[in-house]
């Protein structure tokens, strides 16, 4: 899909009364910079993490603000312009100093925010044992034990750098022998897919809801020739799926795990692992309850940063 | 170590439904942010408010990882919510839809306080009554 920015120059006090404005024309978001926000900086410490900032290092408008929101081209938000020109100019009646009230037009070229990112993607050690490398990168194992997952992750979730993947790969090592059947559930990428395999996985049969995702999982696991017998399919969560697995792996968000506890339930081989991860801290004892409360037995609990990882255990003698 | 701030992106976006489309995208692929991490983390921790439109402050290092803290509701929101109605109106000078007590401008702007960029309360009520003005509401009191 192709887009047009709408970007207006106004002051501080009319953001608010410009953003609604914007959105009220069909904007999902609006983007903000506000001089003042700017201004309120002094060099130093910043965050609750002794970050530091110097905010002459970054780029800002010295004075008023900007208030841009994007249409997709379909919408012809072009000819909408002078409509939203007048109503800023018009805020002056209702007390506010709207400034100057110049729109810009711009289109937006997809392809050069959706890679900007891949110029700070570099090797990730995600485990004693793996290097997760960014497949236009250049990379050689370190020692002869070092696994290396090649990955394009495009616009799909899992680049080894998040927490919630890397406590996904701690669970794998920590369960893993070697030889079992996983089913790997909102897939992404395929990140955990192709770490499996290399771990030496048996059958994979990975999932994702969106169309993208599974199209980038195919094409990484193409990058990586050990990978090659995983299958990816488009489904939602498990449904329709009837297995029998020693493994079901989930990085998703903590309200999909909830309704996918029972249908790991059904797939998963008595002993088999439930482990799940993406669980922000405030949700944790809630998916922990679901999982409890649907017989699963919680084997381990991980966490780095404000994010939660579970190992959860089918017992043999199910009832 | 500590790390040094390299972009501050502030953006008013839905909660718990955040993706990849514009205005997240742009702001953020060309902050050099992983979109899909930012996506996941904001939506994780904004779902209780999904459907609400929410500003977050999103601050960029330069190793490219980032931190977001989101802001008390845009004023326009909090408005519709004290005025029991869904929309503005389209022709606010004409067409009146609401009506707001100048109590609840003040209540609004103090909650707003902290995240507007006014001088003081009386400075804040002014944006927040102009806001509702723009919007079709009459403010009495």
């Amino acid at each position: 899909m192709d887009w047009t920015e709408l970007s207006i120059i106004t002051t501080s006090e009319a953001v608010e009364a410009v953003s609604n404005i914007l959105m009220d024309h069909g904007a999902a978001g609006v983007s903000i910079e506000d001089a003042k926000d700017f201004e309120k900086l002094k060099p130093g410490r910043y965050g609750d993490h002794g970050e530091i900032v110097d905010p002459k290092d970054l780029t800002h408008i010295s004075q008023g603000a900007i208030v841009s929101a994007y249409y997709p081209n379909n919408q012809q938000i072009d000819q909408q312009a002078n409509q939203i020109a007048a109503k800023v100019r018009g805020l002056t009646a209702f007390g506010l100093n709207p400034g100057p009230v110049e729109v810009n037009l711009t289109p937006v070229v997809n392809q050069d925010w959706q890679t900007a990112w891949e110029k700070y993607y570099h090797p990730v050690s995600v485990s004693r044992f793996m290097t997760i490398v960014p497949s236009w990168e250049d990379y050689q194992p370190k020692v002869p034990e070092e696994k290396i997952l090649r990955l394009d992750p495009g616009m799909a979730f899992g680049t080894g750098t998040h927490p919630t993947t890397r406590l996904s790969l701690q669970a794998l090592e920590i369960v893993m022998q070697g030889g079992e059947s996983i089913l790997d559930v909102g897939t992404g990428s395929g990140v955990l897919s192709i770490a499996a395999k290399l771990m030496g996985a048996g059958e994979i049969n990975a999932f994702d809801v969106d169309e993208i995702a599974v199209r980038s999982a195919e094409k990484n696991i193409k990058l990586n020739p050990a990978a090659k017998d995983i299958h990816v399919a488009a489904n939602d969560l498990l449904k329709g799926i009837h297995q029998q697995v020693d493994i079901v792996v989930a990085n998703i968000l903590a309200e999909i795990i909830i309704p996918l506890v029972p249908q790991a339930w059904d797939n998963l081989k008595p002993n088999g692992y439930f482990l799940t991860s993406g669980i922000i801290k405030d949700k944790f004892e809630t998916v922990r309850d679901a999982m409890a409360d649907q017989g699963f037995e919680i084997i381990e609990t991980l966490k780095m940063k404000d994010w939660y990882g579970i190992i959860a255990q089918k017992p043999k003698d199910e009832d | 170590m500590a790390k040094k701030v390299a972009n501050i992106v502030k953006l008013q976006i839905p909660a718990g439904k955040a993706t990849p489309a514009p205005p997240v995208g742009p702001a953020l692929g060309q902050a050099g942010i992983n979109i899909m991490g930012f996506t996941k983390e904001f939506n994780a921790r904004t779902a209780d408010q999904a459907g609400m439109i929410i500003p977050v402050v999103i601050t960029v290092y330069e190793d490219r990882s980032f931190d977001f803290i989101t802001k008390t509701p845009p004023a326009a929101v909090l408005l519709k919510k004290a005025a029991g109605v869904q929309k503005g109106s389209g022709e606010p000078n004409t067409n009146k839809v609401a009506t707001v007590t100048k109590d609840q401008v003040k209540e609004i702007a103090e909650t707003k306080m902290k995240d507007l960029n006014a001088a003081d309360v009386e400075a804040a009520m002014r944006m927040v009554e102009g806001t509702a003005r723009s919007m079709g509401f009459t403010v009495e009191g």
